[in-house]
């Protein structure tokens, strides 16, 4: 019977190729991140990248019209607020310059060198995770730019910072070959980042949770939260815990605060100022070599 | 396997559709899932041990490209080419909008089943209802886009095997 014997040879096949896969899903999950599975993990993207590069290329016009569609509405008055805004900044960037200029002179006075201060690398993203379960971006730096696993990523954040913050957290690089990396966001859920209420200073921890708001875990039921209070990144170290990102980043605001009457927390739901869906450019902090 | 190159080349294609394009443009926050869509479609046309084999393939390749867990798409896929190859044989209706619904469904329940494989290993960290949603969402979507994509991949499908009829 050759219709039998295929369909058991079919069957053989199945059952080999299922537990190939049941055999990777168990070394994956047993080996972790740095496992032997990660090096095809980073060769697959090393394949993929100059192609996706290459896409974004052509395809980043098309999807912002897209999303241009979708914020058709804000658009305009989009429009008006910029034009005003560029009028403002050019006398800033005036002024900016003129205090560059005497910052540097005064710095070489000094004999201060920047050496420690983080330096960062400006990337365009060129791609976004495979599935519907990660929250991830493919950027098209790597290490050959300096680029390396734990690095943190920051954008122009939407919204005002105050004085002594900078741009809008993204996230930190999980993956790097020489020519591109690719970076979890602060909404994947599994994402956690130490951060500080501008206002009260409370600290908490907030996990993603993909496409919602984030939540904020952790803050004490007495601790004043107020709508809107801008949230950014902490430095801490506890033993050999040390914070990932540099602090003074700005995550998000507070959107929503239910308080549980029984419960020794708050649920604080924290709003990024990062829009995820249209990002298009980041800058990687590469941590310089620090030069005795 | 003289078709290798050209099944090869759709998974690649799917990949890089999904990960430059699609994310940009979704249906109520969900992106499709090419990669079962494209293994639904070639179990379709050419059965269930070459959906199997393209099920597995393509799920390896979509595998190395996340961060956890992998070998969880290649898992679902191997089973769902191979459910949808023998469901094939069953199903007579010469409906055109049979690719459209077996791919919708396909794509449900495959993403159903990724899900809960993936909660066993204790790694499905974004909820049940976000599961269901998006299954609902990807398995409509991939059904609107099969009309797009069934051509192409029956070409793949049947090229090879006409010019083996004529023996060139």
């Amino acid at each position: 019977m050759p219709s039998r014997q295929r369909a058991r040879s079919t069957r053989l096949l199945v059952a080999t190729l299922v537990s190939i896969s049941l055999v990777v899903i168990t070394v994956d999950y047993r080996s972790g991140p740095t496992g032997p599975l990660e090096a095809f993990g980073r060769l697959s993207l090393a394949v993929m990248s100059p192609f996706q590069k290459g896409v974004s290329k052509i395809t980043n016009p098309v999807g912002d019209f897209f999303s241009g569609l979708a914020h058709l509405p804000t658009v305009e008055a989009d429009n008006a607020r910029l034009s005003s805004e560029l009028d403002a900044t050019q006398s800033q960037i005036i002024k900016a310059t003129t205090d560059q200029g005497r910052l540097a002179t005064l710095e070489e006075l000094l004999g201060i060198k920047a050496a420690l201060a983080p330096d960062t690398v400006g990337a365009v993203v060129i791609g976004s995770s495979v599935s519907n379960f990660e929250w991830t971006v493919t950027i098209d730096k790597g290490s050959s730019a300096g680029v390396a696993v734990g690095a943190p990523v920051v954008a122009s954040p939407g919204t005002e910072a105050p004085p002594g913050f900078t741009g809008g957290l993204v996230g930190h690089v999980v993956r790097t070959t020489p020519y591109a990396s690719d970076v979890q966001l602060i909404i994947d859920p599994d994402s956690l980042v130490a951060g500080r209420l501008f206002t009260s200073g409370e600290t908490g921890l907030i996990q993603g949770q993909g496409d919602k708001d984030m939540q904020m875990k952790l803050v004490a039921a007495s601790a004043p939260v107020r709508l809107d209070d801008l949230v950014s990144t902490v430095a801490f170290q506890a033993g050999d815990l040390q914070s990932r990102y540099p602090p003074g980043i700005v995550i998000g605001k507070v959107s929503h605060i239910l308080q549980d009457a029984g419960s020794p927390d708050k649920y604080v739901q924290v709003r990024p100022t990062v829009d995820f869906s249209s990002l298009e450019f980041v800058l990687v902090v590469v941590h310089q070599a620090v030069t005795p | 396997m003289r078709r290798a190159i050209p099944f090869a080349v759709a998974i690649f294609t799917a990949l890089l559709l999904q990960t430059a394009v699609f994310p940009k443009v979704t249906l109520a926050g969900a992106k499709p899932e090419l990669m079962y869509m494209v293994v639904i479609i070639i179990a379709m046309l050419d059965g269930p041990s070459v959906g199997a084999v393209i099920g597995f393939s393509g799920g390896m390749a979509q595998d190395f490209l996340q961060n956890a867990p992998k070998g969880v798409t290649a898992l679902t896929l191997t089973l769902l080419g191979y459910t949808v190859g023998l469901a094939r044989t069953y199903i007579v209706t010469p409906s055109p909008l049979l690719p459209m619904m077996l791919v919708g469904l396909g794509t449900f329940a495959g993403l159903l089943f990724y899900g809960v494989v993936s909660a066993l290993i204790g790694q499905l960290s974004t909820g049940w209802l976000y599961l269901f949603r998006v299954a609902f969402f990807s398995g409509i979507y991939n059904g609107l886009l099969t009309p797009v994509f069934y051509p192409l991949l029956k070409r793949i499908s049947e090229g090879d095997r006409s010019r083996s009829l004529f023996g060139r």
